[in-house]
């Protein structure tokens, strides 16, 4: 189990860092889809195997092709330096970077977390779904966020449709100008 | 020796610094996107982890992690069409150069 969480939490660690250092844009996206792979480990050693096919899912499949998506639409062909793609608040940001890092962990490890043991999770899908329509004791406020995320996800793709929609004419204009 | 909470959160909290560093020191915008991705990422795990190993949670931090996942790809998909929408007018998704609110 030791080396289980070793080997995930090195390639959940090694992937997070490949995103922020990998001059190429489609190696950041790569990178960040290992790092979720990762997670999706760490879900299944936690007793949440369905939340780990959905973390597969939606992260690695459906998450990661939108933004291989955007970056096809966005990227034009230029120098790959670390110039061109860190600003210039790398090393402040490194420093604000590491405070944070280093004041959650210190949090942890002072906190009394009690008794805690391993296996208190929903193991299986039908307690996972109880949970999430609120039936299951002391999960009653999920019945209302079920309902809230289902129109905020419906408000949130017609609002991406109306945000990247081309206006009347606007593509043929840019094409007559280049 | 088994693996423990604290193993868990430390993970969690590194991999949310690396993150924040990301989005604070990276110039493309998509970049930038995926950094915050991955804090959502961590703090996912850390609810999954007390979901787990905290008795009296009723395995409550698994249900918001399905609603945190949600909203993530709520926010993937607006967030990527504000991109395109600024890159359409712009050109250029570099967040240095799009400063036009700036007072």
């Amino acid at each position: 189990m030791i080396f289980v969480f070793i080997v995930l939490s090195a390639i959940t660690l090694i992937s997070s860092f490949g995103v922020v250092i990998s001059r190429n844009v489609v190696h950041s996206a790569l990178f960040m889809s290992g790092a979720f792979l990762g997670v999706a480990g760490f879900f299944a050693m936690l007793h949440s195997p369905a939340l780990a096919a959905l973390q597969v899912l939606i992260y690695v499949g459906a998450v990661t092709v939108v933004i291989l998506f955007g970056i096809m639409f966005t990227q034009r062909p230029q120098v790959r330096r670390f110039r061109t793609i860190l600003n210039r608040q790398v090393g402040a940001g490194f420093t604000v970077a590491l405070f944070v890092g280093a004041l959650l962990i210190y949090v942890f490890l002072q906190q009394d977390w009690g008794s805690t043991s391993a296996g208190h999770g929903p193991r299986t899908v039908a307690s996972l779904g109880r949970i999430l329509v609120g039936v299951s004791s002391g999960t009653d406020i999920f019945a209302l966020l079920f309902e809230v995320a289902s129109i905020l996800l419906l408000v949130a793709v017609v609002a991406a449709i109306v945000i990247s929609r081309r206006k009347t004419g606007e593509g043929v204009e840019r094409r007559a100008e280049e | 020796m088994s693996v423990t909470l604290v193993w868990y959160l430390i993970v969690a909290a590194m991999m949310f610094a690396i993150g924040a560093w990301g989005a604070m020191i990276r110039r493309n915008a998509v970049v930038v996107f995926m950094c915050v991705e991955l804090m959502i990422n961590a703090v996912n795990l850390t609810l999954v982890a007390f979901s787990d190993y905290l008795p009296k949670a009723h395995g409550a931090g698994t249900g918001y992690a399905v609603l945190v996942i949600a909203i993530a790809a709520a926010e993937v998909a607006v967030g990527l069409a504000i991109v395109l929408a600024v890159f359409r007018t712009r050109r250029t998704v570099n967040i240095d150069e799009i400063n036009s609110m700036k007072g």
